[in-house]
């Protein structure tokens, strides 16, 4: 062997080859299987509901693959404007008060000590393990004309008459906070954590009073972290569609029942693919603010 | 430990791998390799789609030991639900699915359920003609009225017709069912037009209606609970939902059904369709015709307390049916069916979503 | 002196105040776990309000085939989800954290594409791609729904936890004549371990959980518990699927109190020797 490796070009084919060993077989390995994945059920599908959202509508509800821009056309219609800003609202309300409520919060346990703090968080996915449609339920139960929080009312003679906490505003916030609440605690919580104990004591040894300090260190160091839950949070409130059902009483149509709809009773599949888009281009733009501040592969999830 | 890891973490990735592999294959093998089965040979399960809570546990475990098979159940949430399935190509994996008449004329017209032979439903004749819209390619299961159902003590009004509804002292009192197909027809009587309009002009002047209607709705859907718990006073709601609001309020029963005087209630029909290339056809006939069999229905509607077009399942049905307070009413004849209203189905749904965002 | 008993005091107060208001937020949080395990006790045939104490839907449940059988339908799938996306995830996680190629970005902007797009777009994006390749609906489709959107939150928790400074611990590893194989489970997994633990847990919540996809992509044999529970929406909910759920959660924190048990004990037995 020895004997060849004067050779250059030999020993370029030997590093090559040992490049493949060392690099390109253990990547393919590793990157491979996810790469498949994203590109045959994510990148594919997602290309394929753009494709649809321009083809055209058949008598029964059908496909027509036939060019056309008229799903496009509907959605300039003023009913899809104000769906659109309704759910962008009730979205927008929901994420800030994640914030509010969710910040403290994290903050809280992230100055646990580390056993006491994985604790404590799994003490908050514990009731994600019971489905989300029977919680929801639960807060009919409590709320309801006869139930117990107007039994107690009347009975503590706080009022004559029971009140109506059922299918308002007031209850479909409530059940969107507390399915929601996590996305935003989880991604707060790993940030804080992430925050450096001697920045905050450097921080406050100069002589920055604690306001300072948490507004000039802190909420500038977990920016990624709060980015991430105003993403988490934000996004699927506008896609969600069960809580608004089933705690507003259906009064009211979101984005998520309109595409619904679409794909379900109403059967017009290029006009779902086409609001599918839009949420799309939204959700996009979001991400596109995002990066602006910080790097999409810091954004912190869990 | 970290050996029977790095087993389970291996045999997971060739599952992934299979996984992605089985997402390929059947687009070549699709058409063509479900050879149907041999009628000699008799099938061992049936996939049925229907509603839940809507057939008695009983009457399948008996239907499954008298033949020896499996019967599948999966459940829609939407009637629409049927509609994609059938349409969308995943029919064939069902041997039977519950459809409702407003879209019958559609599937028919587009292939998309077979055609269905009656001479092995031999108890099919038991159904009565009256409410059979689509006799060569369905087999109706039960009804259900839309009526106006409320508790007389806490109704501040007494509600004789559509228009009673829109009475300002109703605010927030109306629990009522859902869906552009259920709500616009009331609107269209209200007006005194056909509840199955395809005028466009009429549809906007019934979206004007149910706007109003809207105002004094509290809940779409769930009628029984905010009726018996006393969120709502007054429902627009199903029979059958109605007898158990009624069942639950126990001896002294203050809900009543509404008097109409000359305003028609709707009357819907759910219905079993075989989807073209079911696989099981032999057991589905066995199927339709036991539960068109007198005996097994009344059975049924006494734990399903719908309107039944089978006369001889009603005659022999228990007495809590045919006492029932949700069906003692005298406008039983004044009824309208939902018709298929094709294209403008889509001028329906324009209006339904525009009463849903609201101003 | 006297100054560090007043910071000393205030800390207290602050303390005290993050206490309640921690248990106020998991109040909140588990209310509707509360009601919902109270109402498994209602005697009534549909949950429309409390109607006295009974204990027979904990003995009717077992008999309740549909719902035994989509309580088991859904925690095979979840199990099996989870298993590849943490797989999946994991392998990929290292792969876009340490190997340069030609598609990361691309791959890495796929990844989010899940996270960030209401399930509901995903879920119809892959119904339109079944149907058009003929992919039967069922077990197989819903799997792969679950995955996709599993996959992404497992690779960016996990990629969270691999340092960044590159693979020195391995290359020593190596060098000292461990193979690949044998460093990636005697180095690089136990290092990234909390990270792999943390999206199988995610994985499987939020796989069993599912309504959106699973309503989208189940076929005729068989549902998931959450669909089940969306189609008993016409009448209303019976108070034996609420003792299903009661039992389910009380097994799962039975499991996590019993893990955490034998966690410590394990530990002090490494200490002691």
């Amino acid at each position: 062997m020895s004997t060849h490796i004067n050779d250059t070009a030999d020993l370029q084919a030997i590093s090559r080859k040992r490049d493949v060993r060392r690099k390109t077989i253990p990547a393919l390995a590793q990157a491979g299987p996810v790469s498949v994945w994203m590109i045959l059920f994510v990148t594919l599908p997602m290309l394929f509901i753009i494709y649809i959202s321009f083809m055209s509508r058949g008598v029964f509800g059908d496909v027509v693959y036939e060019f056309s821009t008229e799903s496009y056309q509907t959605l300039l219609d003023a009913t899809y404007f104000k769906v659109i800003l309704k759910s962008l609202q009730v979205a927008l309300f929901t994420t800030v008060l994640c914030l509010l409520l969710g910040y403290p919060f994290a903050y809280y346990i992230a100055r646990k000590p580390p056993e006491t703090a994985s604790r404590l968080i799994m003490l908050i996915m514990i009731p994600f393990w019971t489905n989300s449609l029977m919680r929801l339920n639960s807060w009919l139960l409590l709320f309801q004309t006869s139930g117990p929080v107007n039994n107690f009312l009347q009975w503590a003679g706080i009022v004559d008459a029971p009140i109506t906490f059922v299918y308002t505003d007031g209850l479909v916030v409530l059940g969107m906070i507390t399915n929601m609440l996590p996305f935003a605690v989880l991604p707060l919580y790993s940030s804080i954590e992430k925050l450096q104990k001697s920045l905050l004591e450097a921080s406050s040894d100069l002589g920055a009073t604690p306001r300072e300090t948490f507004f000039r260190v802190t909420l500038p160091l977990t920016f990624p972290g709060i980015f991430s839950a105003v993403i988490l949070v934000f996004i699927p409130s506008l896609g969600i569609y069960t809580v608004s059902d089933m705690l507003g009483g259906g009064k009211v149509l979101y984005i998520g029942n309109i595409i619904k709809n679409q794909f379900g009773a109403i059967r017009n599949w290029p006009l779902g693919a086409a609001l599918s888009v839009l949420l799309l281009v939204i959700t996009g733009a979001l991400i596109f603010l995002y990066t602006r501040f910080a790097k999409l592969e810091d954004m912190e999830v869990v | 430990m970290k050996r029977i890891l790095s087993g389970v973490l291996a045999s997971a990735m060739l599952l992934a791998l299979c996984a992605c592999g089985g997402g390929k294959t059947p687009a070549e093998t699709a058409p063509g390799t479900d050879a149907p089965e041999t009628p000699a040979e008799a099938s061992t399960e049936l996939n049925i789609y229907m509603w839940q809570q809507y057939i008695s546990d009983e009457l399948i475990a008996d239907f499954e030991s008298q033949n020896n098979c499996t019967v599948n159940l999966s459940y829609m949430s939407d009637n629409a639900d049927a509609i994609t399935k059938l349409t969308a190509g995943g029919g064939q994996e069902y041997d039977l699915i519950m459809t409702c008449d407003a879209y019958m004329e559609s599937l028919i017209a587009g292939g998309y359920v077979e055609e269905l032979d009656m001479s092995q439903v031999p108890n099919a004749s038991n159904i009565n003609s009256a409410y059979w819209s689509s006799p060569k390619h369905s087999i109706p299961y039960l009804g259900n009225y839309i009526y106006v159902v409320y508790n007389k003590e806490t109704c501040p009004i007494e509600i004789t017709c559509y228009n009673d509804l829109l009475d300002p002292s109703l605010k927030g009192q109306i629990s009522t069912i859902d869906g552009a197909r259920n709500l616009f027809p009331i609107a269209l009587i209200a007006l005194g037009y056909d509840p199955n309009s395809t005028v466009e002009s009429e549809i906007a002047e019934a979206y004007e209606w149910l706007v109003k209607f809207n105002e004094n709705v509290v809940a779409y859907g769930a009628a029984e609970q905010n009726l018996t718990n006393g969120t709502a006073s007054v429902a627009l709601t199903y029979d059958g939902n109605a007898s158990w609001a009624m069942a639950e309020m126990g001896e002294e029963n203050p809900l009543v059904v509404a008097p109409f005087t000359d305003d028609a209630v709707q009357l819907g029909f759910d219905m079993y369709v075989m989807p073209t290339g079911a696989k099981h056809t032999d057991l589905a006939y066995k199927f339709l015709d036991y539960i068109c069999t007198p005996e097994v229905m009344a059975k049924n509607l006494e734990e399903f307390p719908y309107f039944c077009p089978n006369d001889a399942a009603v005659a022999a049905a228990p007495e809590s049916y045919r006492n029932d307070p949700a069906k003692d009413f005298d406008y039983k004849e004044n009824v309208f069916f939902q018709e298929d209203v094709g294209d403008a189905l889509t001028i329906y749904n324009d209006y339904y979503q525009k009463l849903k965002v609201g101003q | 002196m006297a100054n560090l008993t007043k910071v000393q005091r205030r800390r207290k107060t602050l303390g005290v105040l993050g206490d309640l208001y921690a248990i106020l937020i998991y109040t909140v949080l588990y209310i509707p776990v509360v009601v919902m395990m109270i109402f498994s006790f209602n005697d009534q045939r549909y949950n429309y309000y409390w109607s006295g104490f009974t204990t027979q839907w904990y003995g009717k449940l077992f008999g309740n085939h549909a719902l035994m059988d989509s309580l088991w339908y859904s925690i095979v799938i979840a199990v099996l989800a989870t298993v590849i996306s943490v797989v999946v995830g994991t392998l990929g996680a290292l792969g876009l954290k340490r190997y340069e190629f030609r598609m990361k970005k691309f791959i890495n902007g796929m990844i989010f594409i899940p996270i960030i797009v209401p399930e509901i777009v995903l879920a119809v994006a892959l119904l339109i791609i079944f149907m058009n390749v003929g992919f039967a609906l069922g077990m197989g489709s819903i799997l792969i729904g679950h995955c996709t959107f599993c996959i992404p939150y497992a690779v960016v928790t996990i990629k969270g936890r691999i340092s960044g400074d590159g693979n020195t611990l391995e290359e020593a590893s190596m060098d000292l004549g461990a193979n690949r194989i044998q460093t990636f489970c005697r180095v690089t997994l136990p290092s990234i371990m909390p990270g792999v633990m943390s999206a199988a847990f995610l994985s499987f919540t939020l796989s069993i959980d599912d309504v959106v996809m699973s309503n989208m992509l189940s076929g005729a044999k068989n549902t998931t518990l959450p669909v089940l529970i969306l189609s008993m929406n016409k009448s209303g909910v019976t108070p034996d699927v609420n003792a299903l759920t009661t039992i389910m959660i009380l097994v799962i924190v039975a499991c996590m109190l019993l893990s955490n048990a034998v966690k410590a004990a394990l530990r002090k037995r490494s200490q002691a020797a």
